[in-house]
């Protein structure tokens, strides 16, 4: 296999005829289509179809622009051991604009990015990673003297779809978190006029995002989503439902600190704080870095990257429940719950008390009333019996 | 039985005459009340140990189901509670006026009132003083009121989070909204786990009042959620007679 510098992607020429010059066989262009199936949930007779579809496809214009950001979800999407299929392909589609992996600079770099603009208009496909600052009309994030939020509504008017890919372009991620300073948004905020699909986590795994591109490229729409936007073939099932220590869950084995002898046998994380329970991800599945390993899979709890407003309801990331604040310190829910109801306990048994007294006291003053001679009279009815 | 004659047991006894029994809860009421109390002790108890293990099971994973165990009861429970729930409901226009959602709701001026008046013999501890009632008297009316209402957010944020488990199932397409409008599943799970101290809070208060009043008016208030009446005297007067 050659790299893409060596053997650039020209024009008119098709992936299936770059892809033989670059020396990649059929047999595994088949194979990365036949692994792309499965990550969308195709049955095996669309391999067929994909790879046709792929193989016939002219280089395609991709955008990828970056705002409010740190530049992780790119690292993320690069980031494999050695260059796969995979890699290459989103190399390949990558190069008409990014920050971090295009090689010009400045005036040149503007240029670039409206040269493609202009000509694919209406045929590009927008990625966009970080979030956009609202607030002060936008001052916390300029490029080249524009607003995130110009950037982004310029090169969405051309684009034929919108893929917001992190968390930051899904809903602002750390920089929304509360209080939110700069009034950071997602694109599907700003971007109403077209489907924006969200490729969620902080980051997302690169995979998701080549699997997504090679939808979009094979069927020219995008994937399904779920209510938030997040295709259905990655985040369509909860990391809880699909962890390898699910076992531990269920029979009720769990860590309790991080270095005791229950995380030695790797038993589940919920009581540190795992927030799998309640993300939606393929992690256990896909896993990192060309599938080395995951953070479940490292003995750390999950984070819940992938849901909206995770920094403020998934925290604290070591516990299972948040603080509640007042009472001078920050407590524990669980904490006031206990004591409140303790607290109710107590002060029935006060007020039991004191009724009791009150009663006594009452009793005292009432008047004696006589047993009828004889120690009263024989019960007539069965219920009197009962007395 | 209705006007027999109790006879004198002990020496000193507030008042004696002709007492009788009034039905006041029906057998649907009286049912769902004790199957919907066992259930949400379950559903509490269970429900502490999904949010906080107390327990973890040593040795070989394969032979233990110990958190498997407390879901499934605490789903079966959950179910129970809806089932309850489905009674009251068809019940507060099915039952008499003591049990009809009338009854549930305090909001003319005089329930005002006698919530006032009740409150202030419970603080003040003169019970003679209490406004006297042979169903729900307001501040009870308000209480349970308020008790069904945090049952329904318990069902409500209970079933959403069930259905995580299953996307494209019946309770997450039923129930998927529920997420959204909290804020997220984490703030659904949060308040989930809060309202289940709601009712650690509200058992021992609401036991012991009824023991109270059971004690203090002779009888036949704890019992009525049995036998479905209670046994007054005949020339007692209530304020909802």
């Amino acid at each position: 296999m050659f790299s893409p510098a060596s053997y650039p992607w020209a024009e008119g020429v098709s992936l299936g005829e770059h892809l033989e010059q670059r020396g990649i066989s059929r047999r595994e262009f088949l194979d990365f289509c036949g692994g792309l199936c499965v990550v969308l949930g195709l049955s095996r007779s669309a391999v067929e179809g994909m790879a046709t579809a792929l193989q016939a496809m002219k280089r395609p214009s991709v955008v990828w622009i970056q705002l409010q950001e740190c530049t992780g979800c790119v690292e993320s999407v690069i980031r494999t051991a050695e260059p796969t299929i995979g890699n290459l392909v989103l190399d390949l589609i990558s190069l008409d604009y990014s920050h971090t992996l295009m090689a010009a600079s400045g005036h040149a770099a503007e240029e670039a990015l409206h040269a493609a603009m202009q000509e694919n208009a209406g045929e590009y496909l927008l990625i966009v990673t970080g979030s956009v600052p609202l607030n002060d009309d936008g001052v916390y994030l300029t490029i080249a003297g524009r607003t995130a939020k110009t950037i982004l509504e310029e090169a969405a008017v051309g684009a034929k779809a919108v893929i917001a890919v992190g968390a930051c372009a899904h809903w602002g991620s750390v920089q929304a978190a509360r209080p939110n300073p700069t009034g950071a948004v997602g694109v599907a905020e700003i971007i109403k006029d077209k489907p924006v699909l969200n490729i969620a986590g902080c980051p997302p795994i690169g995979d998701v995002v080549t699997a997504t591109v090679a939808h979009y490229l094979t069927f020219g729409r995008l994937p399904a989503t779920d209510g938030d936007g997040r295709p259905l073939f990655a985040y369509g099932a909860r990391i809880h439902d699909q962890c390898p220590r699910r076992a531990n869950f269920d029979a009720g084995q769990f860590v309790e600190e991080f270095d005791d002898e229950n995380a030695r046998k790797a038993w589940c994380l919920y009581h540190v704080g795992c927030k799998g329970p309640a993300t939606f991800s393929p992690c256990p599945i896909f896993q990192w870095n060309d599938g080395t390993d995951w953070p479940i899979g490292a003995g750390h709890p999950c984070l819940g990257c992938t849901e909206r407003n995770f920094w403020d309801t998934m925290t604290p990331f070591y516990g299972r429940l948040p603080d509640v604040g007042g009472f001078g310190v920050e407590r524990n829910a669980d904490l006031i719950g206990a004591a409140l109801a303790a607290g109710a306990t107590a002060g029935v048994a006060a007020h039991a008390i004191a009724t009791g007294v009150h009663q006594a006291r009452r009793k005292r003053e009432l008047p004696v009333v006589e047993r009828p001679v004889g120690g009263g009279t024989a019960p007539n009815s069965p219920s009197s019996g009962k007395e | 039985m209705t006007g027999a004659t109790v006879e004198p047991r002990t020496e000193r006894l507030p008042r004696e005459g002709q007492y009788q029994w009034v039905g006041i809860w029906g057998l649907p009421l009286r049912m769902m009340h004790w199957v919907a109390a066992l259930s949400i002790v379950v559903l509490a108890v269970t429900g502490l140990y999904i949010g906080k293990p107390y327990f973890i099971a040593g040795g070989d994973t394969a032979s233990h189901f110990l958190m498997g165990w407390f879901r499934m009861i605490h789903f079966v429970a959950a179910g129970l509670l809806v089932v309850t729930a489905i009674v009251r409901i068809y019940w507060l226009f099915a039952g008499n006026r003591y049990e009809r959602w009338r009854a549930l709701v305090p909001v003319r001026p005089k329930d005002f009132r006698n919530m006032l008046r009740r409150l202030r013999s419970y603080v003040m501890i003169r019970p003679e003083d209490e406004p006297k009632y042979l169903g729900h008297n307001p501040m009870q009316q308000f209480s349970y009121t308020s008790l069904y209402v945090v049952a329904f957010v318990q069902v409500l944020t209970g079933f959403a989070l069930y259905g995580q488990s299953n996307p494209g199932g019946i309770f997450y397409g039923m129930l998927n909204w529920v997420g959204p409008l909290f804020g997220g599943m984490p703030v659904v799970r949060f308040v989930h786990h809060i309202f289940t101290w709601v009712f650690a809070i509200f058992i021992p208060i609401h036991v012991y009042l009824s023991v109270r009043a059971d004690i203090l008016e002779h009888g036949s208030v704890i019992s009525s959620m049995i036998s479905g009446g209670r046994i007054v005297a005949v020339d007692d007067e209530f304020e909802d007679e």
